[in-house]
This record gives structure tokens, sequence and C-alpha cells, in this order.
């Protein structure tokens, strides 16, 4: 096998133009379906982390909680109980912080005029989901402020509101009762997207709870090291939690994210749909070269094949060279991605999704786990490229073969 | 006997025609025989030795290889009376344009399985004998007719056969290069006691034979014993 593989390597690199053409052809293919899978990569990991910030890795609540099923505040998890789930997760060195939501709605008088927001309820102080980092005028919240708030730049904007302001929200207590409170603006936000900038506020959870007159929380949001393990802890959580009697569950920050399914489910299609399109192009353009390269040789293959070399041995032979080039290509291509994604990521290009106030930038991840679907992808079109070719001609009649000028 | 046919046919299809290349050729070779087989161009001289080379199978009739019956063969096991038991010579050399004069001759021993020191002896000996020990790392292209005849005549010898197969061996040199690679083949005839066929329409070839044998019209019409 060892002369047939050299044979083969040589006649990779007999017609060097056309030989380069076939790499090129690969490469570029395989360079194309790698930009395509780092802008992915990096698209998805950028909106992981945005959800994972706002979501934590993972969350504690009442199905109904989850499900919006709940007709009023049936969901509200108590002190007792949010003990005992303090504890169960104490002893998992994963978990890095854990905070506790609570969210209302609330109808807000702003003079004359009036608007619904909806209230995320924060503790200041605590490492995660502290909102203070998101403050562009006036400041955070703190721990012992009670009926302070945080705005959208665009509801400050729309309501020409600044730190200090002060207005009243409009609400219904857990049993039902009206009540009204008021809310100063310590700090503007901004979270670079209009809807959320112009409905949302940041209370600190103890006013939230007296304004819903309740010492529950609707659920707590968990923060890991890693996002690798917000499957794992959770469901070995959610499995704890249940054996002890509590009716509450564990869904982990990209289940709790519609959004993310619908923008990974687009993303992955038009990467498959790319990558199959590339893949289709690059099989027929190398089968072609292939043919024309392995009929050129028929001669040869006449003359091993009377000098005694098997059928499958004369395949090895055509299909070794094909494989080589595949790699060689692969090779080329992921080398010329990751050059792409570099120089691309230095022009530091950003484009304002629709929604969105200011750009965001656009990049391509560069890493080995991203360059290896393309190269695979290069790779395997290639060898399929191979596949009929060297078939052909190994099958060759011998006398026709060598009668071949 | 080395090789035996037996009423050996071979008919092609033309169209609508049918065109009978060999009819029912008994034929025999012993041990050391040096045989040349002449005859006029469409006799159905190279059919015949694509017969007996086992690359091509008979329409009809047996070819017998020391007493095996070929021509029934799977394709592998063609493949490997080819490669252990006859060695092929052809008259556009057709050597292997990307391997050295070294690896081309290497070559069948590869395929063989033959261990590294055995095949760097054997064709360094056979170099010595077709004296081209200098050229051993030169590619065909940088050979001359003559010298790639003799890497051809070297590479048939190699995996020891009991039948050389040469087919117009001097038919692309010209009458001094065709002299020594004819003495070549006499003396390697004698050497390795190898039943050498010689297919030719070059009658000078006829003086280096013990037998010469014509073919007519895919008949062997005489022989001569000399």
């Amino acid at each position: 096998m060892g002369l047939q593989f050299q044979i083969a390597m040589r006649n990779l690199f007999r017609n060097g133009r056309r030989t380069l053409l076939s790499l090129a052809i690969i490469a570029l293919g395989t360079a194309m379906s790698f930009a395509v899978r780092g802008y992915v990569e990096s698209s998805l990991t950028n909106i992981q982390a945005g959800i994972v910030q706002q979501n934590g890795n993972f969350q504690i609540a009442s199905p109904l909680l989850f499900d919006n099923e709940a007709e009023g505040y049936e969901y509200l998890i108590f002190p007792e109980d949010v003990e005992t789930i303090r504890m169960a997760l104490s002893q998992y060195p994963e978990v890095v912080d854990v905070s506790m939501g609570l969210n209302f709605s609330g109808l807000a008088s702003f003079g004359r005029r009036s608007k619904v927001l909806r209230g995320i309820a924060t503790r200041p102080g605590n490492t995660a989901l502290d909102y203070n980092d998101l403050v562009i005028e006036g400041e955070g919240l703190k721990p012992e402020d009670q009926g302070k708030v945080l705005i959208g730049q665009s509801l400050a904007d729309e309501r020409n509101l600044k730190p200090g302001d002060v207005f009243r929200v409009n609400l219904s207590t857990v049993d039902g009762a009206y009540n009204v409170g008021s809310l100063e603006v310590a700090g503007v936000f901004s979270l670079n997207s209009q809807q959320f900038e112009g409905q949302l506020i940041f209370v600190p959870i103890d006013y939230v709870q007296a304004l819903l007159n309740t010492n529950g929380i609707g659920n707590l949001i968990i923060q890991l090291n890693d996002i690798e393990d917000s499957r794992r802890v959770a469901d070995m959580v959610e499995g704890e939690l249940q054996s002890m009697g509590l009716n509450l569950e564990a869904r982990t920050w990209d289940e709790l994210s519609e959004f993310y399914q619908q923008i990974k489910g687009f993303f992955n299609a038009l990467f498959v749909f790319l990558t199959v399109a590339v893949s289709v192009l690059v099989f027929f353009i190398v089968l072609q070269v292939l043919t024309m390269a392995f009929l050129e040789r028929t001669r040869e293959v006449g003359t091993i094949r009377a000098l005694g070399t098997k059928t499958n041995q004369v395949f090895f032979m055509f299909i070794t060279e094909g494989v080589f080039l595949g790699v060689l290509g692969g090779l080329s291509g992921a080398l010329l991605g990751w050059l792409i994604s570099l120089g691309f990521n230095a022009l530091n290009i950003g484009w304002t999704p629709p929604g969105a106030l200011d750009p965001v930038p656009i990049s391509i991840t560069a890493s080995l786990e991203v360059a290896l679907v393309p190269f695979l992808v290069g790779l395997i079109a290639t060898s399929f490229s191979a596949l009929f070719p060297s078939l052909r001609s190994a099958k060759v009649n011998i006398v026709d073969a060598l009668r071949t000028r | 006997m080395i090789i035996e046919t037996r009423n050996l046919t071979k008919t092609y299809e033309a169209g609508q025609e049918q065109v009978h290349a060999l009819r029912g050729v008994d034929f025999q070779a012993d041990a050391g025989d040096f045989v040349v087989i002449n005859g006029p161009s469409g006799s159905g001289k190279t059919t015949f030795l694509n017969l007996l080379s086992c690359i091509d199978l008979p329409t009809q009739g047996e070819v017998l290889i020391e007493g095996q019956a070929v021509s029934q063969l799977a394709s592998g096991s063609l493949a490997e009376v080819r490669r252990d038991k006859i060695g092929l010579v052809f008259q556009a050399f057709n050597l292997i344009p990307v391997l050295s004069t070294f690896e081309n001759i290497e070559y069948p021993m590869l395929l063989k399985g033959v261990p590294p020191k055995e095949r760097k002896e054997k064709v360094n000996q056979l170099l010595e004998e077709v004296d081209l020990v200098k050229e051993g790392s030169r590619r065909p292209d940088q050979l001359s007719g003559g010298q790639k005849q003799r890497v051809a005549v070297a590479r048939a010898l190699v995996n020891d056969p009991v039948l050389f197969l040469a087919d117009e061996p001097t038919g692309n040199l010209d009458s001094k290069t065709s002299e020594r690679i004819m003495d070549i083949m006499k003396r390697l005839n004698q050497n390795h006691k190898v039943t050498f066929i010689v297919v030719t329409h070059n009658l000078e070839v006829n003086e280096y034979a013990k037998r010469v044998v014509y073919i007519r019209d895919g008949q062997l019409t005489e022989e001569q014993k000399r």
C-alpha cells in the first residue's frame, strides 16, 4: 500500500495547475462555510450571553408562572420554601449567585397621561442581575433604597423624566386590592431596545413586595460559573426539589427564551442551506476535474492491472488521491476562513437590528470548533467527487485501457 | 509444461458481425523455452498474447499455466496469477511516469508484499543485469527508449515469473537498441530459466528464438524449431 499511496500523492501534483484549481474551489467553499458558521456562532454566543445575563443560567418557579397559566399570584414561592431551595442550591459549587424575581404590571401616571409598565424586581448589590451596570444617567439602586426605580432611556425621553423625578404607579395587590406607589427615578438605563427601554422598570424587590402586599417571590434566578453546566445542574436541582415535595420546576436559559430557539433554528437552517449549496458546487466541479485527471491515466491503470494490481488496490490509489485533495483543500479553506474572519473582525463593522437603538458589532468567531464542520464538508464533498471516477478507473477493462493513447 | 492452450478461441462482436480473432489454438511451451510468434497485422497474435497473459478471457477453450486452468478464475485470483507467474513487456514500455526506475521495477514486488530488504537486493541485482545501475533514481521521462524497455524487462522479471511475455518489445526502438534488448532478453532467458514468449512482426527477432510460431487468420499455421 505504501507505494500506491506514494503514487497517489505524486499524481496529485503531476498537473500542478489542475490541482491548484481543485484546491482553490474546495478552499473557497470551505472558507465560505467557515465564515457563515463563524458568524452564526458569534451571533448565537452574543445572544446567549444577553439571555443568560437577563434570565440567569436557570430559573426555579412554579410551572404556572413558566407556562403563563396563573390567574393571579398563585405561583408565588414563600420564605420557608425559598430557604429550602437556597439550602439545596448551596450544595452545588457551580452556583455563583441566586437572585429572587418578582414581576408586576402597573399603570403609571405621568401628569394627565398614563402608560402600562412592566416592573422587574431587583435586589441591589447582588452580583448577578444587578442592572446598575446598564445605568447611563443618574445612579444605580442601593440596598437601602425604597421607592426608587431605574427607567429606560426611551421612557425617559418619551415622558421627559430625569433622575429625581417622581411618578405614580397603580396596581393590584396579590389579594386583589387596589394600591398606589410613588417611584422616584434613581437612574436611566440603556438596553439598546426601544421596546424594553419604553416598558421596563427595575424596582428593589422589598418595595415590590410591599406594593403587592406579599412576602413571596415569583422565581429564583440562578447564575452558574459555566453556561455548559446549565442543563445538568438544573436537572439535578429539579429532581431534588420534587423529591422534597415542592411543585417547582427548573428551566434553563434556552428553555426560557423562545426567541433564542427561533433564532438558533433560523441560523442553523441558513448554515445548512449554504453548506449544502457549497458542497454540491464543490462536488460537481471537483468531479469534473478528477474525472478528466483519472481518464488521462486510463492506460496507466491498464498497465498496473496487467502487472497484477487488484481492482480494490486501484480504487484505493485513486480514492486516496481524492481524500488527500480534500484534506489539503479543507485545511487551506479553514486557514483562509480564519484569515477572512480576522480581517473582518478588524474592520469593526456594525449594524442596527430592527428595534435596536445603537449598532451592534458583526463578528465572526474563529475557532477550531467552528473550523471542524466546514473542513469536514470540504473533505466529504471532495471524497464523494472522487468516488465515481475511482470506481470507474478500478473497473476498467485491461485490454481496452492498454489500447488507450 | 509451463503453459498450454486448448482450443483457444476468441470472438469479438463488431456491430452485427462476429470477428474471429482466434480459432481454436492449441499451443504448449516448456520451461526455459524462447518462443517467437510471428504474424501479419490483424492475424490475432496480440489477442493470443493477451489471453496467455490473463488480461483477457477466451470465448472458448482454456489456458493452463503450470497445469492450472486460469480462464475460470475470479478477477482477484487472476490478478494474483499475473502478479506471481507472469512478467509482461509492452511495445510502448508502459512505465509508471511518477515512479523512478528503481520504484518501477520494485512495484510488482510491493503488490506481492515482499519485505523491503529482499526488494532492494532483487531490484539492485536486476538493475545490474539490465545495465541501469546509474539510472535507478531517474524518472521514465529522463530515460531513452532502450533504457525504458530495459526497465520494463527488469520489472517483468522481478517477481521470478515462470512466464515472460513481450508484445512487440522492439517495436518502438531502432535496430541497434532492438538488438541490445533482444541480447539482454536472451541472456535473461538463459540465466533465469524462464519461458519467454515474444510476439513480433520483426523477423530479425526470430534469430533469438528456440521456436518460431506463425499465426495467420487466428490459427497457428506452422512451427519452426531452431
